[in-house]
């Protein structure tokens, strides 16, 4: 520790800090363009001169400097102020002063500052810059006669998204923040840049001119995508989510959004919000009223009984979801209750309950930093979570983590410094997980565990695991898999994460016990930033399975449900927010069975591809407009109050769903509060102290070696290997409707590698063919230099073009492409 | 004590005074008053190069203090920043002239005209065409 006196006051801070730093624990305000808290020291701006009495004679950068013992800082002087109002004045030199008509103003640091230091008049003069604006994109305006090339865009591209789409270009009064070839912004849109940007030179379009900063109310809310639960702000303006709003200190990742957190947010507002319930009258969906329909769907449940089923979207809150399974199983008497196609969960609920005696993943999104090692499964990690990829980036490039990757494509993390890739064939992770076990076991790294449960059988399961054995099979080097388990096994602190969801369906639980495994056998539980994370696909799956929405005892899972649907034993079927005919595996089943099945009730948003088949559809709310908790992928608890009034004549669903439990003769808990208290998971938590940014339930393990079943899948030969998953831009099917994630991904592609694209003459978005036995779906090409050959990916997001039409939920689906 | 005629005299003296003086009152709406140059009257919004001069800030609906004013701005075909709903409800409006000093690029001015009284209430809403200043 330091100790050094800023404007008099006296301040002990870290030996590593800046004056910049040491100035903000002594509350002392020093005007800064170029800083952010995220970003490394830079220097660029000449804001925060202050004066050193040790250095007399200059001025010194405050945020550049480190502390040393006993300095003097003096930031008030004649002198400080005479060099800020100069920089100032070279810096409005050829700013256009467009204040009017710039989104950010009442939001610019320029414009504050200048505004501070009553800079209003210039004594300099010069010609204003021409460049060229660049609408080139639907997400990102930038208008470089507005920059002051502070560099933060270029520094939280390159430093924490580690895409580096913006840099410096050309010198001296020339300079401006460019792309590659000077070309159109190619990029994740995730809008970083957008963020950090202090002027006008960055603007989020989809917001553009839509208010005036000042006219926003910010609230604080939890994004409702994925799993990673980030805390974020939206400008909400005449009962209106607008924008989301920056703010460097919300959540664990300091306001770092991705594209659909930034831009996603327009489905709240969205003019295909349903505006009442309906009703099919005659075959047509007619509007209805609320009582009507809430009579005919309680009716319709109470009469089927154990013929009745339920699958709820894990976007529901966590008292939602406590709700609807209380009316399922108490008030209906159906045990049949599933949620995320009844997979979706089974890494937690399959995979790791019986490794771990816990349904949840022992460590959290905080201790990728804090790891020596990780061990990414699927490089997915990145595309399902960007904002833990942005984790992974900070912890590899600032604090040295070392980082392996088992996938069966090359992905964006692939590419970060020093990082090792094993690219295996598909569908063989576990069997080469299995083998790292036994290169474990084998080499003696694994002695702490031989008391555990499961050892011998394990050990004994694994004897055809040799990597020299499985190499050929997976398609990789033995000797690597052999390095990586070494390398797994010697690192202090070694976290594996794996990205689990509705994408990847037969292999989670698998991958789950395997990755248990691992971890129990190198010793690698109960430490900080060690462990395992399991990396869940909507916002509030941990939450669904810490509910218990599974199905109970003797009740029938979700492709039981379909099937029963199809053979006429379920006879009322109620979907909560999700839309199967899009997202779950084997379309032509899903849409037999909302077909066969005699009584349909959909509640959701929107008229999706499944409620459009509903007989009773019921519009329900969005995240920003009700109350409950979240739970994240780490077991982060997060509570969201409504930002906005309910849209039309929608209904949160909590209301909903104790409104029918009251017509079925039951008690439901009145506020979220009551129904929270009933969750025996979080027992350990008070509902009123639940903030944004949540509270961890922690998982206590009890370990166990259980032994993966190895699927092998053989592609057929000629035929390529399909692979599905989930695109960067999207999550789910929810963002199809949020039309900034759409403007940049707005359909189904095909990744093909450049072999087999050279091979069959394809090149980029040709419309391609790919067919099975069951089917042919036509996507766009996007030759990848990612896929290995053979292998080509499609995602599964799209109604427009459903893959599902084709995947049944194999790991691997064999299929032929033409053009 | 004064003489009881004096104040009789003296105020006769300014009424007939009054019969050689020009009127103060005006025979309205025959003859109609001639408003000062900076009367507040109702707000027009200034023309230049064939558009409103209203670039949108936004800056008089802060500034009002009736909150009176609604503007929602739109992005034309070069991508700027114009007026597409400009209203001002003068029902409301308290003829502060707040408004005209805040504009930064004085595309707004107050008028003359005071003749502002209408049958229905939805007529004292002025939109961006009526308040538009004529050539």
């Amino acid at each position: 520790m330091v100790t050094l006196t800023i404007d008099d006051k006296q301040v002990t801070v870290e030996k590593n800090a800046t004056i910049f730093d040491a100035a903000k624990v002594a509350g002392v305000n020093i005007p800064i363009l170029c800083h952010d808290k995220k970003l490394k020291p830079f220097g660029a701006c000449r804001m925060c001169l202050v004066e050193v009495e040790q250095m007399k004679g200059r001025l010194i950068p405050a945020c550049t400097t480190p502390v040393t013992e006993g300095m003097i800082v003096r930031s008030t002087t004649e002198s400080v102020e005479k060099a800020r109002k100069l920089v100032l004045e070279l810096l409005m030199l050829n700013h256009p002063l467009d204040c009017p008509v710039c989104d950010k103003g009442g939001d610019c640091e320029l414009q504050n500052l200048a505004y501070d230091h009553k800079v209003n008049v210039n004594r300099l003069s010069d010609e204003k810059f021409h460049h060229e604006i660049d609408y080139n994109n639907p997400l990102i305006e930038r208008d470089q006669n507005r920059c002051v090339l502070c560099g933060k865009c270029v520094r939280i591209c390159d430093e924490i998204v580690s895409r580096g789409a913006l840099t410096f270009m050309n010198r001296g009064i020339e300079t401006k923040i460019g792309t590659e070839f000077d070309g159109p912004l190619n990029c994740e849109f995730c809008g970083s840049c957008i963020s950090v940007c202090p002027v006008g030179a960055l603007l989020a379009r989809p917001f553009k001119f839509k208010a005036r900063f000042w006219a926003l109310q910010k609230k604080s809310s939890v994004c409702g995508y994925c799993g990673t639960g980030c805390s974020l702000t939206l400008g909400v303006k005449d009962n209106k989510v607008l924008t989301t709003v920056y703010d460097e200190n919300q959540g664990f990742h300091n306001g770092q959004l991705c594209v659909r957190g930034r831009f996603g947010y327009q489905f709240i507002n969205s003019d295909k919000r349903l505006k009442s319930p309906l009703i099919r009258k005659n075959g047509e969906l007619v509007e209805a009223g609320w009582d009507e329909a809430l009579e005919l769907v309680a009716a319709r449940l109470k009469s089927a009984g154990t013929a009745a089923a339920a699958l709820a979207t894990p976007r529901m809150t966590n008292e939602e979801l406590l709700l609807l399974k209380q009316l399922m199983i108490k008030e209906v008497g159906s045990p049949n209750i599933d949620h995320s196609a009844g997979y979706g969960h089974a890494a937690l609920t399959a995979g790791l309950a019986k490794s771990f005696g816990v349904a949840a993943a022992p460590s959290t999104i905080l201790d990728i930093q804090k790891s020596d090692l990780l061990l990414v499964v699927k490089s997915d990690a990145y595309e399902t979570h960007p904002v833990v990829g942005f984790e992974i980036n900070m912890a590899v490039k600032n604090k040295g983590v070392k980082l392996h990757i088992l996938s069966d494509k090359r992905g964006k993390l692939g590419k970060l410094p020093g990082a090792t890739v094993l690219v295996h064939a598909p569908g063989t992770e576990v069997t080469l997980l299995n083998a790292m076990a036994k290169v474990l076991i084998d080499e003696n790294l694994a002695s702490g565990a031989v008391a555990i449960t499961g050892y011998t059988e394990l050990c004994a399961g694994l004897a055809g695991f040799a990597p020299e054995q499985v190499a050929d099979q997976c398609g990789v080097n033995a000797e690597a898999i052999r390095q990586m388990a070494r390398d797994y096994a010697a690192a202090d602190k070694a976290l594996i994460v794996f990205p689990t969801g509705l994408a990847y369906p037969v292999q989670d639980a698998q991958v789950a016990h395997a990755v248990a495994n691992l971890a129990i056998l190198a010793g690698k539980l109960g430490k900080e930033g060690s462990g395992l994370l399991v990396l869940q696909e909507k916002n509030n799956s941990q939450g669904a399975v810490d509910v218990g929405f599974v199905p109970a005892t003797g009740g029938l899972d979700a492709r039981a449900i379909l099937d029963g649907c199809v053979s006429g034993s379920i006879k009322t079927l109620l979907i909560a927010g999700e839309n199967p005919l899009v997202s779950y595996p084997n379309q032509t089943n899903v849409r037999e069975a909302l077909q066969n099945v005699e009584f349909l009730v959909v509640a959701d948003l929107f008229l999706t591809e499944t409620a459009k088949q509903a007989d009773v559809v019921l519009p329900v709310c969005s995240y920003a407009e009700k109350e409950g908790t979240f739970t994240a992928t780490d077991r982060r608890v997060q509570k969201v109050q409504p930002v906005i009034s309910p849209v039309a004549q929608s209904r949160p669903e909590f209301k909903m769903y104790g409104d029918l439990i009251r017509i079925l003769g039951g008690q439901a808990p009145a506020t979220p509060a009551d129904a929270f208290v009933e969750i025996p998971a979080y027992a350990v938590l008070s509902y009123a102290s639940l903030s944004t940014e949540g509270a961890f339930v922690p998982a206590s393990v009890s370990s166990q070696l259980v032994l993966p079943k190895c699927s092998v899948s053989v592609v057929e030969t000629g035929k390529l290997a399909l692979l599905v998953g989930a695109a960067l831009y999207h999550c789910g099917t929810l963002s199809q409707f949020g039309e900034g994630p759409l403007s940049v991904c707005p359909e189904g592609y095909l990744e093909i590698s450049r072999s087999d694209a050279a091979r069959m003459k394809i090149v980029d978005n040709d419309e391609v063919a790919v067919s099975t036995a069951s089917g042919t779906v036509r996507l766009k090409a996007r030759v990848s230099p990612r896929m290995s050959e053979g292998i080509v990916f499609s995602p599964y997001h799209f109604a427009g073009n459903p893959i599902n039409q084709i995947w049944s939920g194999a790991a691997v689906t064999s299929v032929t492409i033409s053009k | 004590m004064p003489n009881p005629f004096t104040p009789i005299m003296q105020g006769m003296k300014i009424t007939l005074g009054h019969l050689f003086k020009k009127p103060i009152t005006l025979q309205y709406p025959e003859e109609r008053p001639k408003v000062a140059e900076r009367f507040r009257g109702l707000h027009g919004l200034k023309v230049s190069h064939n558009r409103a001069k209203c670039v949108a800030c936004y800056l008089c609906p802060t500034v009002c203090p009736a909150k009176c004013i609604t503007v929602e701005a739109g992005e034309d075909a070069n991508h700027d920043k114009f007026a597409a709903v400009y209203e001002i409800d003068m029902l409301r409006c308290i003829f502060c002239g707040y408004c005209v000093e805040a504009c930064p690029v004085d595309a707004l001015k107050m008028t003359g005209e005071f003749e502002l009284a209408n049958y229905r209430r939805e007529d004292f809403v002025f939109t961006k065409e009526r308040l538009l200043e004529k050539k």
